[in-house]
């Protein structure tokens, strides 16, 4: 029993890092007042161009890591041009990006030869001497790189946001863009530069999935897993410590998956891989029905700005 | 604006976007000169291609006259898939454990598909009305969840015990949608039915009058005593219903048994339609037809130029976007500012 909680602890910190990277990505863009549907997309993208890195150089897993956050942030770019400037109804315009970049992905991992191809990847370091503390070594400290990485990230994300002069001013974008924009800030500049960065974490995200995860590209490799960090989001009212402690919900969640199944437990296999998503949707009715804590929810998420407008 | 400038606006939109299309596919190997050959000439003058269309437009029409009805009332149905599957599953249900004598055995598979498309919307409709929670998420979620019900499916009970391919059993002769002849199929003249009650009920009845109210403003709609509830409850349920209904077109037409994907991209194009088609249950007829086109097409394309039909998609989304982009310049007037 011990053995089979470690071994699902130890798979935790893996599973969530994706769910975290994604909603800290999420929770940058929508704290501007940008609801960044595209999320599954830019995950696609970022993990179909991890793997391209890796395949062209032949390794390098931090450089893959990179070009993944480049390619998202990339394409981050049109859904910022079609939201920001053009003015595009958010919701169509983060569905159209989705589909984009899910038939680019597909098209582009197909027509270059880089699908079901198995890369190098990154491995697990054991951070010794910590690791070989009994039970809490293996969980904590024998993870990858990019898992201890998510610690920073996320520092540096709530400090950005809450105690810098940059973070207020992208929140009040977010909270009402007329008085920002009365206050001399660039709404549309603040707007696309969070798109931006967001999106740079959500590709890196997808490409945690790709090049440390899985360690190959097939088509429709996030597997929803940008929806549920939209809805992580939501569940964690746009702010960076309940995103983390849902991400870690989540991982656990997905970490039980493979270990029911090498424990042997007879479970229709199927039925345990509709469990992430029945999840995602309790977790979702129950932050509408239980109204906990503060809200950040953004006032003017989802609403373009136009200045002078009437509303 | 003048309908005529935003006429031409739109036009415009699509000729860009096809253009990019088409740069694409002279980029993914096709020759120039080929593309109005494969897109325009193979497709009209050939009746076994022009029969291709009219097969592969009845599902798109489900799925378009559906997404729309759910958009008229601000129901961001995403769900479409996860409705086809549950569609096609009631349906093949029908025909595995024998329900009904054969002359009703249509009907009945049409009716249970129906209910269950219903039943799969039911659940993220109840969430959105009575506790807000945000529907897209719901419903593409449940995607998932429907998918891996179906390969269950596939996978045990329903596996086919004479090849052991992850399909179901093949459909009796009277468990099919019928031909009726000039390359015409039941399933079109089915989803032109439908398509003509819906237009009807938005274009006529007060139901349809209520659905612009709730469309355009909800809040006020409530204050002046429109039933709201009723209105995107019915209109939502319809929608998931013509959505299973495509599911069931496809398994009683098509394929004549479940498959594995069946589903797979109708979601999109069903939104893209309904997008296109200003929710209009008529103009998303027309819209459905010509995104056969682009199935067809992409379907020779992945024969004889070895293009992967992620490309129709990746079309699909291109346009959209570009029409998208284009309602800017419908919504404002446009002068430079030096």
């Amino acid at each position: 029993m011990l053995h089979f909680i470690v071994n699902w602890l130890a798979g935790t910190p893996s599973f969530a890092t994706p769910y975290a990277l994604a909603a800290l990505g999420l929770i940058i863009s929508e704290r501007a007042g940008v609801l960044s549907l595209g999320a599954e997309g830019f995950m696609l993208v970022g993990a179909l161009a991890g793997v391209a890195t890796s395949l062209e150089l032949g390794g390098y897993p931090a450089i893959s890591l990179l070009a993944a956050m480049l390619a998202a942030a990339g394409v981050s770019l049109l859904f910022a041009f079609l939201v920001v400037f053009l003015r595009v109804n958010q919701v169509i315009a983060g569905l159209a990006v989705v589909f984009f970049c899910d038939g680019l992905t597909s098209l582009v991992g197909t027509l270059c030869d880089w699908t079901n191809r198995p890369i190098t990847g990154l491995h697990a370091v054991a951070l010794w001497p910590l690791s070989d503390i009994p039970v809490v070594g293996k969980i904590l400290f024998f993870q990858n790189i990019v898992v201890y990485l998510v610690i920073p990230i996320f520092f540096l994300v709530n400090y950005v946001l809450t105690r810098s002069m940059l973070g207020l001013r992208l929140r009040s974008v977010g909270e009402n863009p007329e008085a920002a924009d009365a206050a001399g800030v660039s709404v549309s500049l603040y707007r696309l530069g969070a798109v931006v960065a967001g999106s740079a974490l959500i590709g890196l995200a997808g490409g945690y999935l790709s090049v440390v995860d899985v360690k190959l590209w097939i088509p429709d490799i996030s597997g929803g897993r940008g929806w549920i960090a939209i809805a992580l989001v939501i569940f964690a009212r746009w702010q960076p410590w309940r995103a983390l402690l849902g991400a870690l919900l989540f991982g656990c969640i997905e970490a039980l998956i493979p270990r029911i199944a090498a424990a042997g437990i007879q479970v229709p296999q199927y039925f345990l891989l509709m469990t992430p998503y029945l999840a995602t949707i309790a977790v979702m009715v129950w932050a509408a029905v239980t109204k906990f804590g503060r809200s950040s929810e953004p006032a003017a998420l989802g609403q373009p700005h136009i200045r002078e407008e009437r509303r | 604006m003048s309908p005529w400038l935003q006429a031409l606006i739109l036009a415009g939109a699509l000729v860009v976007g096809l253009g990019i299309s088409a740069t694409l596919l002279i980029a993914a190997g096709v020759k120039p000169s080929a593309l109005f050959e494969e897109f325009i000439v193979e497709n009209f003058s050939d009746p076994e291609n022009l029969h291709s269309i009219l097969v592969q437009a009845a599902p798109l029409i489900f799925v378009g006259v559906g997404a729309a009805l759910a958009f008229r009332v601000r129901f961001w149905n995403l769900g479409i898939e996860g409705q086809m599957i549950f569609g096609g599953i009631a349906a093949t249900a029908v025909s595995f454990y024998d329900i009904g004598p054969p002359l009703l055995r249509l009907p009945l598979m049409m009716l249970f598909a129906a209910f269950a498309g219903m039943a799969w919307i039911v659940v993220p409709l109840w969430l959105r009305v009575r506790w807000r929670v945000n529907e897209i998420i719901v419903t593409l979620l449940l995607n998932y969840v429907a998918l891996n019900f179906l390969l269950h499916l596939l996978y045990g009970p329903w596996l086919d015990p004479k090849d052991n391919f992850p399909h179901s059993p093949q459909f009796r002769a009277f468990e099919r949608l019928p031909e009726l002849g000039l390359g015409i199929s039941s399933a079109l003249v089915l989803a032109l039915v439908f398509t003509a009650l819906s237009g009807w009920l938005v274009m006529f009845t007060r139901f349809g009058f209520y659905t612009k109210f709730v469309h355009d403003n909800d809040r006020m709609a409530l204050a002046v005593g429109v039933p709201i509830g009723i209105v995107i409850f019915g209109s939502a349920l319809l929608s998931g219903a013509l959505s299973a209904l495509a599911g069931f077109a496809i398994a009683a037409a098509q394929e004549g048994r479940l498959t594995q994907s069946y589903f797979a991209g109708y979601g999109f194009s069903g939104i893209l339609i309904a997008f296109l088609a200003r929710n209009n249950p008529i103009a998303a007829m027309v819209v459905a037809i010509l995104v056969a086109v682009l199935f067809v097409s992409g379907r020779s394309l992945q024969v004889f130029y070895q293009i992967p039909f992620a490309m129709v998609q990746l079309i699909q989304a291109i346009i959209v976007i570009s029409v998208a982009a284009s309602e800017f310049l419908m919504r404002h007037r446009v002068h430079w500012v030096r």
